[in-house]
């Protein structure tokens, strides 16, 4: 009996202990804060606006070209799909660092875009388009596979009545498609989101200045210590939750769009 | 109106027909009728008439697909007005709901309405387009076997109400007895079209009375002095006006025509048989009864006393064959 009823209760029990575990850091970065002496140094502003403008950019850019390329990938079977597979696992996988490396080679001012990009005005290093660009390359790939799940979830018989309906194309992906594929959409906006703001490696490499709250932190951490981080740290969690908090509960509604 | 597509993938496919009524185009589960209603929506690559190389948005096509496709995020008016534009269309969908007596659950979701239901959302919102065409795939197929004949008839009420050709593709005679115009498809062929009452009374081959659904339908084979073998029985068929050769055959009974006997009796011309199961249908009983490896139906009143050792007599004028070509 007593056997059963723990037997029955194990997945609450494991799920506790998980959230536990995850909460873990949090509780420790609560108590470590000193909440006293709380406060701010040189530079902390800037960083925030930095970050939170330059990630709703990429997130654009991101939104834009990432939306449509999901959408053709889950409605197209092409031969050679498994090499788009290994190209956005490829960028998925690559670390961070490497990723910095690989796009200063590639756009930074002795890199053959880069320096073509350069002479049109274009300066991809220490910059704030050099900052967009490597939240960008950072974040599309999760983006992109998201939303691909999303759109393939949606019945495609349920897009061609739309057609049958009389409704072009477009207005079926965007009255049809978009709308029951929110859920996914969102999950994928707010995963992009997540990952641009918080980006570090890459933009470390390709745009030490302007400086966006990740770097700022570390560099917090270098020049003052511990205690210049925790209030940073506290503002980015105050800054990034909303979005993907927001568009969670927004999604879950029936009318979205 | 008339219908002439070719369809080449993913399976060849020409099918040439007159739609008038309530059509229904019947054929076993594989010969690609549903293909054949995408290819006229527009919404598979085909060559043909009506509509012929128009993108679907420009069709004037009605297409309810198997479980009918409402829009799950949509209300049911909003899934009418969906093939609506313009400041009227929430009274306009109010008004075709109305027609399809669907306007209580005007604000009920797909997921809370009944397959019937969803229908006659589907058709609803289908006429909205005003169609010079309706294609129904599988209409039955989502329904509940209960209320399904009260819903198919309903259906057709309302097809013949809108006065706009329909186009069934079904593989359930039932709904074929109840069209204005059969088509039958074997082999990805057209076999037969007529009325259902010809149709049914003589189908061209023993591959039409299958899709029918004749029950005692048979392969068998002739052999000399025209005597029809199957499972291990003889019967001797009646003189035909063409000429009998040896060879396969499909045949068939009217199972009201099959005579119970006593096995003990030792009657000529029977094959014995024992009987697997009884099907009650109001005051006849359908037997399934077996013969060796095969099974026939007899109907009997339900009153009838069943020896407890049975065979059965096969009148032969009541038996109908077929001669087999290889692929039938």
């Amino acid at each position: 009996m007593i056997l059963t009823a723990f037997r029955l209760r194990l997945p609450a029990f494991v799920s506790l202990l998980t959230l536990l575990l995850l909460a873990a850091p949090f509780a420790g970065l609560a108590f470590m804060t000193s909440w006293r002496s709380f406060g701010f140094t040189d530079g902390d502003g800037s960083a925030i606006t930095v970050s939170l403008g330059y990630s709703v950019l990429a997130l654009i850019l991101i939104i834009a070209l990432g939306t449509p390329l999901a959408w053709w990938l889950a409605r197209h079977r092409i031969r050679g799909a498994w090499l788009i597979d290994t190209l956005l696992l490829l960028a998925l996988l690559t670390p961070p660092l490497a990723l910095g490396l690989l796009l200063a080679s590639m756009y930074g001012p002795y890199g053959p875009a880069g320096s073509l990009l350069e002479r049109a005005g274009l300066v991809l290093t220490n910059s704030g388009p050099a900052f967009v660009m490597a939240q960008f390359y950072s974040a599309l790939p999760y983006y992109v596979i998201a939303a691909r799940a999303a759109f393939e979830g949606v019945p495609r018989e349920l897009e061609q009545i739309a057609l049958t309906l009389g409704h072009s194309p477009w207005r079926s992906f965007v009255h049809v498609s978009l709308p029951l594929a929110r859920l996914g959409l969102a999950a994928a906006i707010a995963l992009a989101w997540v990952r641009a703001l918080g980006e570090f490696g890459a933009v470390l490499i390709v745009a030490y200045y302007p400086q966006g709250i990740p770097v700022k932190l570390w560099v917090n951490l270098q020049n003052i210590g511990l205690s210049a981080v925790y209030p940073l740290l506290w503002v980015f969690f105050l800054v990034a939750m909303p979005l993907p908090l927001v568009l969670g509960l927004a999604a879950r509604r029936r009318h979205l769009i | 109106m008339r219908i002439d597509y070719r369809i080449e993938h993913p399976v060849s496919l020409h099918a040439a027909f007159d739609v008038e009524g309530f059509t229904v185009l019947l054929g076993a589960s594989g010969e690609g009728k549903s293909l054949l209603l995408q290819a006229i929506a527009g919404l598979t690559p085909a060559r043909g008439e009506p509509f012929g190389g128009m993108a679907p948005q420009h069709r004037a096509v009605g297409y309810l697909p198997q479980g009918y496709a409402l829009f799950p995020h949509l209300n049911a008016w909003q899934n009418v007005a969906f093939a609506l534009r313009g400041a009227q269309r929430r009274a306009h969908a109010m008004q075709l709901l109305e027609r399809v007596h669907m306007a209580e659950f005007a604000e009920r979701h797909p997921a809370a309405l009944s397959g019937g239901q969803q229908q006659r959302v589907a058709l609803a919102r289908a006429l909205a387009r005003r169609p010079q065409l309706l294609l129904l795939d599988e209409p039955t197929s989502a329904l509940d076997p209960v209320t399904r004949d009260d819903v198919v008839a309903e259906l057709i009420g309302e097809v013949h109400e809108f006065g706009i050709p329909a186009l069934a593709v079904s593989h359930d005679p039932h709904l074929a007895a109840v069209a204005d115009r059969l088509v039958l498809m074997h082999d990805r062929r057209i076999i037969q079209i007529g009325p259902p009452g010809v149709v049914y009374a003589n189908p061209v081959n023993g591959a039409a009375a299958r899709l029918l659904g004749h029950r005692n339908v048979h392969h068998g084979r002739i052999e000399g002095a025209r005597r029809l073998l199957w499972q291990g029985g003889s019967i001797v068929l009646p003189r035909h006006d063409g000429d009998v050769a040896d060879g396969d055959v499909d045949w068939t009974i009217d199972p009201a025509a099959i005579r119970l006997v006593d096995a003990r009796d030792a009657l000529p011309d029977t094959i014995p048989a024992s009987i697997e199961v009884r099907q009650v249908i109001g005051r006849v009983v359908q037997l399934g009864v077996r013969c060796g490896k095969g099974r026939l139906w007899v109907s009997v009143p339900v009153d009838q006393a069943i020896p407890e050792a049975v065979a059965v007599q096969l009148p032969t004028e009541a038996i109908r064959w077929w001669k087999r070509n290889g692929d039938t």
